[in-house]
C-alpha cells in the first residue's frame, strides 16, 4: 500500500463526488465546502501516514510508486518523494485546508462547481510536487492550469476575463518550451542508448554538450520563471492574483507560485548542474531585479491585493538568488523562503479577503483604520505584514537571511543591492500596516464583523508555523533539502522491474 | 490492362453497392427515411469492413488501383465513423424540417464518403482522381441543399465549385505531366525525371501537390474553405472540416510513401506547414463566426498535421494516428454542439457572442464544448494534448525547429480564441436556446456525449490509439507485389 498515488488521486475523487452531489437537488449549499474539508483532512491524514511510514527503501528517496502509463512512448505514471516535495506538500495541505476553512464558505452562485475546480487544482499542484516522470510532470503542470482558469473567469473580480485569458497564455505558453526541452533530453537519451523513457532518473544521466544542456536549461528554466515569477515575465501575476477570488489568490500566491521554485530546483539544478553554473549569474541578476523593482512597485499600490502581488515578486527573487547561488545554504535558504512565503502571504490574502467582503473595496485609503472596528483581523494582519517584512524571528527573516548569507559569498555587491530590497519590504509592509490597520478609523454606516475565534485559532495555526520556521529552522531545512538524482538510478531500475 | 488489376477493398466495394441500393431505392420508392437508414446501414457495414484484412490477391504489379494496408483501413474507418457521424448530426434537421424529401442528401454524403475512401485506398492517379471527383461533385449538391434557407448556400457552393474545377484541372495537369515523365499511372512521388533538369518532372510533382494542399486547404490555398463551410449547413460544415482532410491526407502520405521528402521540395514544405499554421490561426484570431473559425482552426490544424507529415522517424506513425483521431473527435464534437443550437427555422447560431452563459443554461453541452475546444488547443487531460506532443516530438526528431517555433507561436494565438470562447461561456448574461425538438435533442447529446468520452478517454489511456498503423511504404509495396508478379 503506497500513500503517493492516493495523495494524487483523493482531491480528484473529492472533485468528482462534489460534481456527482451537485447534480441533485437536495444537497445544502454547505454541502460541497463540507465535502471538500472532508477530502482535504483525509489528504492530511495521508500525508501523517506518508510522512512517517518509514522508508521502504534504501537511498535518500522516502517513497516510491510507478506503475506504466503509456507502454509506447515509454511513459510511466511514476511518482516519488523526497524532502523537498514533503515539505511542498505539507505547505499545499495546511493552507489549502486554512483557506478553505475561512474563505470559502460563503460561496453563494455554484458553489459545488467551485469546490470541485479547487480541488482539482490541488491534485494538479501535488501531482507536480511528486512526479518524476517528466512527462507526466508536464502533464499535471498544464493540468493544475486549466481549474484555475475557470476559478478566475467565473468567480474572479471586476476584470477577471482579461486577467484569465493573460494567466492562461503565459503559463501555457512558455509550458510549451519546457515541452520542447523534455522532448528534446528524450529524443537525446533515445538516440545515445536507443530507450525511450521519461524517467528523472534515467535522464539525469544523458550526457550532453554544453550548448545543447543550456538550451535545454532555458527550456525548462523559461515556464519556471513565469510561474515563480521572475521580472520580464511577471506581468500575468498582478493582474491574476488581484482579480482571482480570495482561496484563488491564496491558493495562486501560496502553493502554485511555488511549484516555479520547486521545478527550478528539482530539475534545473538537477538535471543540468553545469549549465545551471554557468548560467547563476544571469539569473542572480534576474533575481535582484525582481527583489527591487517588485518591492518598488509593491510601494506604489493602493489595492492591497496587488501590493501584496508585487511584494510576492520581491519576495521570490530571494527565492531565485538562493537557488542560483549554487550552494547548499542558499538553497536551504530559498525553500524556507518558499515556506515562509506561503504562509506569510497567504496569511495576507485572507486577510485581504475578508476585508473585502467585508467592505466591498479594496482600496487602502477607502478601508482607513480597521484597528477599532476589527481588532482580532487586525492584530493578525499585522503579524503576517510584519513577518512579510523580513522581521527576525519569523520565517521569511531565516529564508532571505540564508539566502542573503550565500549570496555574500558569491558577490558581496549582490548581496548589498538585495538587502535594498528588504528596506523597500518594510516601506510597504508599513504602508499597509499604517494605512489598513493604525489609520483614524473612517466612519462607517454598516457595523462589520470581527473574525471570531474559530478563524482566529486557524490563522493561530499559520502564524505559529510562521514563528517555529523563524526561531528553529534547522530541522525543517536539513530535511527538505532535495535528494540527488543520481543516486537512485540503480535503485529505480530494481523498483521499476 | 487495369481490367486485370482491378481488386476492390471490402469498404470501397460495400459503399458502391449501398449507394447502387440507394440510387434503386429512390427510383422506387422516395422516402428521406428509408434513404437515410440504407445510408447508415452501408456506412456502418463497411466500418466493419475495415477490420478484416484485405484478400491477397495476384496483381499485375504497376496496374493496380487499390492497396489495402493498416494505414488505408484506419483512415477509412476514420472516414467512414466520421460520416456516420454527420449523418445522424443531419437526420433529424434534413428528413424532418425540409418540405420535400430528402434522399439526395443521404445519397450526396454516401457519395461523398466512398469518393474519401477512394482516394485512401488507390495507389494509382486514376481512382484517386476519381475519387476526388466524386467527393468534390456530392460536396457542391451538399452544400446547396441548404440553399432552401438562404442564399448563402448557393453562393458558397459556387465558389467551390469553381475553385475546385480549377484545383481539378491543376491536379489533372500534374498527373499528365507526370505521366509523360514516368509512362506510369501510379500514385507515388517519383524522383525519375528530377536529374535530367528538364523541369517538367518539378512542375509535375509540384502541380499534383498544388491540387492536393487546395483540397486539404493548405494556406496559399485555402481562400475556399472559410466561404463554403459558412455557407454549407452545420452538418455540412463538420463533413467538410473532417471527411475530404483525412482522405487527402492519407492520400498525400501513401504519395510521399512516409520516406523523407525529396530535397528540392524541403523549402517549399517549410513554407507551406509555416503559413498554414500561422494563417490559420490569424486568420481565427479575427473572426466573430464559430463556424468560420472552426474553419480557419482546421486550418491551423492541417498545418500541425503536416509537420508530423514532413518528418519521418521513430513517431512519425503515430503521431498521425493519434492527430487523425483527436482532430476528427474534437472537431465533429464541436459541430454537433453547434448543430444542437440550430432553431427549427433552421438558423444557426453560431456568431461567438450568442455562445454567451452556456455554462449556465446548458451545463452539460458547455462541458462538452469546453472538453473539445482544450482537445483542439492541446491541452491535457484532453485526446489533443498527446496529439499536439507527439507532433512536438516527431517535429523535434527530426530537428525541424523553424517549424517547431511555429507550432509554438501557433499553438499560443490558437489557445486565445479558444479560450476566448471558453471566457464567453462562463459569464452571465445568455441568449441561446435549444430550438429542437426532445428527439432530436436525444440523439445530438449522445453523439456529443460519445464524443466528449473519446476525447478524455484518449487523453487519459491514449496507447488505445497507438498501435503503429505505418503506411506501407512503395518499396515494401512495391516489394509486396513483385513477389506475385515482377515489374515490367
Amino acid at each position: 500500500m503506497n500513500a503517493l498515488p492516493a495523495l494524487v488521486c483523493v482531491p480528484l475523487a473529492g472533485a468528482s463526488i462534489i460534481w456527482l452531489t451537485d447534480r441533485l437537488p437536495a444537497t445544502r449549499r454547505s454541502g460541497p465546502w463540507a465535502i471538500t474539508l472532508m477530502t482535504l483532512t483525509l489528504e492530511l491524514l495521508l500525508l501523517l501516514w506518508a510522512s512517517f511510514q518509514g522508508t521502504s527503501h534504501q537511498g535518500p528517496w522516502l517513497n516510491h510508486f510507478s506503475i506504466p502509463w503509456v507502454p509506447p512512448l515509454g511513459i510511466v505514471f511514476r511518482l516519488d518523494m523526497d524532502g523537498l516535495s514533503l515539505s511542498m506538500l505539507w505547505l499545499t495541505i495546511l493552507l489549502s485546508l486554512a483557506c478553505v476553512l475561512l474563505t470559502t464558505r460563503h460561496i453563494r452562485d455554484s458553489s459545488g462547481t467551485f469546490h470541485a475546480l479547487l480541488l482539482a487544482t490541488i491534485s494538479g499542484t501535488v501531482g507536480t510536487f511528486l512526479a518524476t516522470d517528466l512527462f507526466l510532470f508536464f502533464f499535471f503542470w498544464e493540468l493544475m492550469l486549466v481549474p484555475v482558469f475557470f476559478l478566475l473567469c467565473g468567480w474572479g473580480h471586476e476584470n477577471r476575463y482579461r486577467a484569465a485569458i493573460k494567466f492562461f497564455l503565459f503559463t501555457q505558453g512558455s509550458g510549451l518550451l519546457m515541452l520542447l526541452s523534455i522532448l528534446g533530453l528524450v529524443i537525446i537519451n533515445f538516440q545515445e542508448t536507443g530507450i525511450l523513457t521519461f524517467d528523472y532518473f534515467v535522464l539525469a544521466n544523458t550526457p550532453l554538450s554544453p550548448l545543447l544542456s543550456m538550451l535545454l536549461m532555458l527550456g525548462f528554466f523559461i515556464p519556471f520563471a513565469v510561474k515563480l515569477p521572475v521580472v520580464p515575465v511577471h506581468v500575468w501575476l498582478p493582474d491574476t492574483h488581484t482579480q482571482a477570488p480570495t482561496a484563488g489568490s491564496v491558493i495562486l500566491a501560496g502553493i502554485l507560485l511555488k511549484t516555479g521554485g520547486y521545478g527550478m530546483i528539482r530539475f534545473n539544478l538537477m538535471l543540468f548542474p553545469e549549465a545551471v553554473e554557468r548560467f547563476a549569474p544571469y539569473a542572480t541578476l534576474l533575481g535582484l531585479i525582481g527583489i527591487l523593482y517588485g518591492a518598488w512597485l509593491a510601494c506604489a499600490q493602493s489595492d492591497i491585493k496587488r501590493l501584496i502581488a508585487y511584494s510576492s515578486i520581491s519576495h521570490l527573487g530571494f527565492v531565485m538568488l538562493g537557488i542560483f547561488s549554487v550552494s547548499p545554504v542558499g538553497l536551504q535558504g530559498a525553500i524556507i523562503q518558499m515556506l515562509a512565503h506561503g504562509l506569510s502571504t497567504g496569511g495576507l490574502f485572507i486577510i485581504a479577503g475578508a476585508i473585502q467582503d467585508r467592505l466591498h473595496t479594496r482600496d487602502i485609503v477607502t478601508i482607513g483604520g480597521l484597528w477599532e472596528s476589527m481588532p482580532r483581523l487586525s492584530s493578525v494582519g499585522l503579524f503576517f505584514a510584519i513577518a512579510s517584512l523580513g522581521i527576525p524571528g519569523l520565517g521569511n527573516f531565516a529564508g532571505e537571511f540564508l539566502v542573503l548569507f550565500a549570496t555574500w559569498s558569491v558577490s558581496p555587491f549582490i548581496a548589498i543591492l538585495a538587502t535594498g530590497g528588504l528596506i523597500l519590504a518594510s516601506v510597504y509592509s508599513l504602508k499597509l500596516v499604517n494605512g489598513v490597520f493604525l489609520a483614524p478609523s473612517s466612519s462607517r454606516a454598516e457595523p462589520v464583523s470581527d473574525f471570531h475565534a474559530g478563524q482566529m485559532s486557524i490563522l493561530g495555526i499559520l502564524m505559529t508555523l510562521l514563528v517555529i520556521l523563524g526561531l528553529y529552522p534547522q530541522p525543517i531545512m536539513t530535511f527538505s533539502l532535495p535528494s540527488p538524482a543520481t543516486i537512485t538510478t540503480s535503485n529505480s531500475g530494481k523498483n521499476a522491474s | 490492362m487495369i481490367i486485370n488489376g482491378i481488386f476492390l477493398p471490402f469498404p470501397l466495394f460495400v459503399l458502391s453497392v449501398g449507394t447502387m441500393l440507394l440510387l434503386a431505392s429512390v427510383t422506387l420508392h422516395r422516402s428521406s427515411r428509408l434513404s437515410f437508414s440504407l445510408g447508415l446501414l452501408t456506412l456502418v457495414l463497411a466500418t466493419v469492413m475495415t477490420y478484416y484484412p484485405a484478400p491477397i490477391m495476384p496483381l499485375a504489379a504497376t496496374q493496380t488501383l487499390f492497396f489495402a494496408d493498416t494505414w488505408a483501413n484506419y483512415t477509412a474507418a476514420l472516414i467512414l465513423l466520421s460520416a456516420s457521424c454527420i449523418f445522424i448530426l443531419s437526420w433529424q434537421d434534413v428528413t424532418q424540417r425540409s418540405a420535400r424529401s430528402a434522399d439526395e442528401y443521404a445519397l450526396l454524403l454516401l457519395l461523398g464518403a466512398l469518393g474519401a475512401t477512394a482516394m485512401v485506398f488507390s495507389v494509382n492517379y486514376m481512382p484517386f482522381f476519381l475519387g476526388v471527383e466524386i467527393l468534390s461533385i456530392a460536396l457542391i449538391g451538399l452544400v446547396t441543399f441548404r440553399s432552401r434557407h438562404t442564399q448563402k448556400g448557393l453562393e458558397a457552393a459556387m465558389k467551390y465549385l469553381i475553385l475546385s474545377g480549377v484545383s481539378s484541372a491543376i491536379l489533372l495537369f500534374g498527373i499528365g505531366l507526370s505521366y509523360s515523365v514516368t509512362g506510369s499511372l501510379v500514385f507515388e512521388f517519383s524522383t525519375a525525371g528530377h536529374e535530367t533538369g528538364t523541369g517538367i518532372a518539378a512542375a509535375a510533382s509540384i502541380m499534383v501537390l498544388s491540387g492536393i494542399f487546395f483540397k486539404l486547404s493548405a494556406v496559399p490555398f485555402h481562400m475556399w474553405i472559410l466561404d463554403v463551410m459558412e455557407g454549407a449547413s452545420v452538418p455540412i460544415a463538420g463533413f467538410i472540416a473532417v471527411v475530404p482532410k483525412i482522405g487527402i491526407f492519407s492520400a498525400l502520405v501513401r504519395y510521399f510513401g512516409s520516406e523523407p521528402v525529396t530535397p528540392f521540395l524541403h523549402n517549399t514544405m517549410s513554407a507551406i506547414i509555416i503559413l498554414t499554421i500561422l494563417g490559420g490561426n490569424l486568420l481565427a484570431l479575427c473572426q466573430t463566426s464559430l463556424i468560420r473559425l472552426m474553419a480557419c482552426s482546421s486550418i491551423a490544424h492541417v498545418g500541425y498535421l503536416l509537420i508530423a507529415f514532413y518528418s519521418p522517424g521513430h513517431f512519425q506513425s503515430d503521431t498521425m494516428v493519434l492527430y487523425l483521431a483527436a482532430y476528427t473527435a474534437a472537431t465533429l464534437g464541436t459541430f454537433s454542439i453547434i448543430q444542437a443550437f440550430v432553431s427549427p427555422e433552421g438558423l444557426q447560431r453560431s456568431t461567438i457572442s450568442d455562445w454567451k452563459g452556456l455554462f449556465f443554461t446548458h451545463p452539460f453541452l458547455a462541458v462538452a464544448m469546453t472538453a473539445m475546444l482544450l482537445s483542439l488547443a492541446g491541452i491535457p487531460p484532453t485526446i489533443g494534448f498527446f496529439a499536439k506532443f507527439e507532433i512536438a516530438a516527431s517535429g523535434l526528431e527530426q530537428r525541424h525547429y523553424i517549424l517547431l517555433t511555429a507550432l509554438i507561436v501557433g499553438s499560443i494565438i490558437a489557445l486565445y480564441y479558444y479560450l476566448n470562447i471558453i471566457r464567453l461561456m462562463t459569464t452571465p448574461n445568455t441568449s441561446l436556446n435549444i430550438g429542437q425538438n426532445k428527439k432530436t435533442n436525444l440523439t445530438i447529446y449522445s453523439t456529443v456525449f460519445i464524443l466528449t468520452l473519446i476525447v478524455f478517454v484518449g487523453g487519459i489511456f491514449p496507447s488505445f490509439f497507438m498501435n503503429s498503423i505505418h503506411p506501407a511504404l512503395p518499396s515494401t509495396r512495391a516489394e509486396y507485389l513483385q513477389s506475385h508478379i515482377p515489374l515490367p
